[in-house]
């Protein structure tokens, strides 16, 4: 017994030293590796990735977090990013932390032409799905107390819906930020600002994720979430919840899905392949399964899937709301209070 | 105590002497001064500067918006009420074990700890399933967001620390001084009036602040179920995250630590005193008298009440987690459990790898800390132990922004960034594991006469051997104690390494946060109850190993997450 301990006594003295002089080694082996953040879903993330794994044999290191916080970590590691690619999340983050600086332009080898509302004029982003704003509205909720789906931004604010509305922080989610943008557009901020005001008594809770709601209101949680159309088709509709999805008919925000290379990133050619992999084909067919809508023509369009064509939209110039982002975000809170 | 010139002088000698002293008491200061300090410094810097210079900005702007203001109210009223339900069930569970000849003892001390050994989210996930509209008991109480359902998640989360403190200071009283009491004439409420109460005082005002601490600093259970109601730490974590504002976050982060720290040394003071301990400090031959029935049954109804509230939150999980889709569909099914492990298993992979590298170093480094400690006299003694137990009174969201803020960089400290490796995890959890360890080493060090550990030096043994021969295989309980706790900390914290994580290294506790994040429950349950497993097994590993030495591992020492 007592050697046991002499020995974990001393085994521990001798590994407790060298272990602070290792940590930089980490990261080196012999296969491929990128290290990458996502704000799509584990699941659908580790779809694509697997896909990818497959065709290059690159093996991906994902970490999952909203756009919001991949923004955050990415300022917080400008001097050392923890990654070398960010897949997902709407482009207007990807557009606040392009005007901090913090991404490296890149134009994809693509088959086909970018359209202008899919890039940032210097490429530092590019935009590799489209999604478009709508309501989720759980049937149950509707059948009970005798009401119909919201169809406009004006009728989120009557009384019925009072605390049975969800959705996340303007600050937190890029869908819930894309949201205020959608208004902001409508309305002018101060117009935005004021709805919202009455809007606010109708929330019962903001959440951190934009995707929450969508599952909360076909629990019943809330009557009403408000998010994206391939979300709420995927993670409500078709996982079998009863929501039925509505679009607002003064106009509705879209978001395009931004891909882009960070700053200071270790693995920029394994990065690049990613990024030229996100536009084949192959890739963009399998957007199917989650319900978003491609950018390359030559791709599959899912089902029941909505189309920026199908929808009354507001001339949303992700540009200019992305670059104000701090700027509305604050008069938001400021405003609203939370 | 003021030691003259020369003995200081002789006290630096005598370490000169023993180089293995010297060169440990140098490494541990290094280590705490990097891994505990310098981290919290850091997190103190940002908030008070603003571009490089000495500001007070940050605070001012804080201390004007009604939204930085009102989690910090918000914190405090929860932190007050939930310490306060949760101290006087903890005192009643505690006087049921410790006064009353209650059957099932054992039984009920286990369902009561079990939530300290589940991650503290677990019971804010049952709740949903519970008490959400989509739950069995929907609308039971109304509206689960916000303070009533974090008030309950919090007591049944917490109520164990409190119970665990009290059942200590109850066992410490003497029955026999009851007895003397009652055979003299004194009635049941005089006994309780004039004895226990004041002997336990110290004892419950000190549970009251333990679990304020934790309420304070918790984190899962806001994230998941705070509704409109925002708290601190809560607040700081999405200031950081999304508003990408590590300024205010940490000015955020300061103002959740004032009143943590505040805490906890008022509760250390109060506990340093020991005045209520009655002299023998063991219980003696007087036994426990029959009760009287109405004492007897509302004490053993809250019992059996609260044993079944435990066992209904986590009943519940178990049945979530087999459900096809959560408040729709309720067909039997194995699907969840095969999509959280296919999702799942990296995660799992990395939490039970970190929890294996921290476990054993906690165990010895705290070990080693508790003896000189307790057992040297050296210059800077004090600060080792302050330092040492600093991580304890700091909430997680504190040390997880002080840690992304001190390493992500080279720095004095560290010559490399620490970013994005397990080491940033593992140094952490390290750290954060300590105290109780040092605590557990230094209680079990005091009870063994110094004078054993004296002969084997007078025999001409070196400190060194002293201590490997002789101190170590007779606190060998504590060290176990330390190794359990350290294990189901490493495998159950969130709040603090939800800022570490990172593509590599990734943690099973962040992916549930995720799964619930998500709203899909089931998978959250499967993955927690494989969780909760994984921490069951390696508590009865560790327990028979300990027994298998001869003597029992404490459980009671196990502390909840901060």
């Amino acid at each position: 017994m007592k050697k046991l301990f002499t020995a974990i006594i001393i085994a521990s003295m001798l590994t407790i030293t060298p272990c602070f002089s290792q940590g930089t080694n980490e990261g080196e082996s012999k296969k491929k590796t990128l290290n990458m953040y996502t704000a799509l879903d584990s699941e659908e993330a580790k779809y694509y990735l697997d896909a990818f794994e497959k065709e290059t044999g690159i093996e991906v290191n994902e970490v999952r977090m909203s756009a919001g916080e991949v923004a955050a970590r990415i300022e917080a590691e400008r001097n050392n990013p923890g990654a070398s690619i960010w897949f997902g999340g709407s482009n207007t983050d990807h557009i606040s932390a392009a005007s901090k600086g913090l991404l490296e332009p890149y134009k994809p080898n693509t088959s086909f032409e970018l359209i202008d509302i899919l890039h940032a004029p210097d490429y530092e982003w590019s935009g590799f799905y489209t999604g478009i704003i709508g309501f989720c509205t759980n049937t149950n909720y509707l059948k009970e107390h005798n009401l119909e789906a919201p169809t406009s931004w004006a009728d989120l604010l009557k009384p019925e819906f009072e605390g049975e509305i969800e959705m996340a922080y303007p600050y937190t989610s890029g869908t819930a930020y894309t949201t205020f943008g959608t208004l902001i557009e409508l309305y002018g901020l101060d117009g935005a600002l004021d709805w919202w005001k009455k809007f606010d008594k109708n929330i019962h809770q903001y959440t951190k994720s934009g995707t929450a709601c969508i599952a909360r209101a076909g629990l019943g949680e809330c009557a009403v979430g408000i998010g994206f159309s391939h979300d709420i088709l995927t993670k409500g509709i078709q996982n079998g919840y009863p929501l039925v999805m509505t679009f607002p008919e003064e106009g509705s925000g879209y978001e395009v899905g931004g891909i882009s290379l960070i700053k200071g990133g270790k693995e920029t050619e394994e990065a690049k392949i990613f990024f030229d992999w996100v536009f084949t084909v192959e890739a963009q067919n399998l957007f199917v399964k989650y319900n978003r809508i491609p950018v390359n023509p030559d791709a599959t369009v899912a089902e029941g899937a909505i189309k920026l064509t199908d929808i009354n939209l507001v001339n949303y110039d992700a540009i200019a709301l992305g670059e104000a982002k701090e700027a509305n975000v604050k008069a938001w809170r400021d405003t609203i209070g939370k | 105590m003021h030691k003259s010139k020369k003995e200081t002088l002789s006290e630096i000698k005598r370490i000169a002497r023993e180089p293995f002293l010297l060169v440990s008491i140098i490494v541990i200061f290094y280590l705490l001064i990097a891994f505990v300090i310098f981290p919290i410094f850091q997190v103190l810097k940002t908030s008070v500067s603003v571009d490089g210079h000495l500001s007070f900005a940050n605070f001012t702007q804080v201390l004007t918006k009604s939204y930085y203001i009102r989690p910090l109210i918000n914190s405090l009223v929860l932190g007050i009420v939930t310490a306060t339900i949760g101290t006087f069930f903890g005192f009643v569970f505690a006087y049921a074990i410790t006064r009353t000849p209650m059957k099932g003892k054992r039984a009920f001390r286990l369902i009561a700890t079990f939530p300290m050994v589940s991650p503290p989210f677990v019971v804010a996930l049952a709740c949903i399933l519970l008490f959400g509209r989509a739950g069995i008991f929907s609308g039971f109480i109304g509206n689960i967001y916000g303070l009533t359902g974090l008030v309950i998640v919090e007591v049944i989360a917490y109520t164990p620390t409190a119970f665990l403190a009290l059942v200590g200071i109850l066992q410490a009283i003497d029955p026999a001084l009851e007895e003397a009491a009652s055979d003299c004439g004194a009635s049941r409420t005089k006994v309780f009036k004039t004895i226990i109460l004041p002997l336990s005082t110290p004892g419950v005002v000190s549970a009251w602040l333990l679990v304020f601490i934790q309420s304070l600093a918790d984190f899962g259970n806001p994230i998941i179920l705070s509704g409109d109601f925002s708290v601190l730490s809560v607040q700081a974590y999405l200031q950081i995250t999304g508003m990408y504002d590590i300024a205010r976050g940490s000015t955020l982060a300061i103002m959740l630590l004032v009143p943590t720290v505040l805490a906890f040394y008022i509760q250390r003071y109060l506990l340093s005193k020991k005045s209520y301990v009655t002299l023998t400090g063991k219980p003696t031959s007087a036994t426990i008298k029959n009760l009287e029935w109405y004492i007897k049954t509302p004490i053993y109804f809250f019992c059996i009440f609260f044993a079944a509230v435990v066992v209904l939150f986590y009943g519940m999980v178990v049945w979530g987690s087999f459900q096809k889709l959560w408040g729709v569909d309720s067909t039997f099914t194995l699907n969840n459990y095969i999509d959280m492990w296919a999702s799942g298993k990296d995660y799992i992979k990395d939490s039970l790898i970190v929890a294996l590298i921290v476990t054993p170093i906690t165990g010895v480094l705290s070990i080693f800390i508790a003896y000189l400690s307790a057992r040297k006299e050296f210059i800077g003694k004090n600060l080792m132990e302050i330092s040492a137990m600093l991580t304890f009174a700091v909430p997680g969201t504190v040390v997880g922004i002080g840690y992304i803020l001190a390493f992500n960089s080279k720095s004095f400290f560290m010559p490399v960034s620490l970013t994005g490796t397990a080491f940033i995890i593992i140094t952490l959890l390290i750290f954060r594991n300590l105290p109780v360890g040092i605590r557990n080493g230094i209680a079990a060090l005091n009870q063994i006469d110094p004078s054993i550990e004296e002969a084997s030096i007078d025999l001409g043994a070196s400190s060194s051997t002293t201590f490997r021969r002789v101190t170590l295989p007779m606190i060998t309980p504590a060290l176990f104690s330390s190794l359990a706790n350290s294990f189901v900390k490493s495998m159950t914290a969130i709040s603090a390494i939800i800022f570490v994580v990172s593509g590599k290294w990734n943690l099973i506790t962040v992916a549930i946060l995720g799964y619930v994040d998500n709203s899909q429950y089931a998978q959250a349950a499967a993955m927690s109850l494989l969780l909760v497993g994984i921490v069951v097994i390696a508590l009865g590993l560790i327990r028979l190993v300990t027994s298998k030495m001869g003597q029992g591992m404490n459980y009671s020492n196990l502390e909840g997450e901060n």
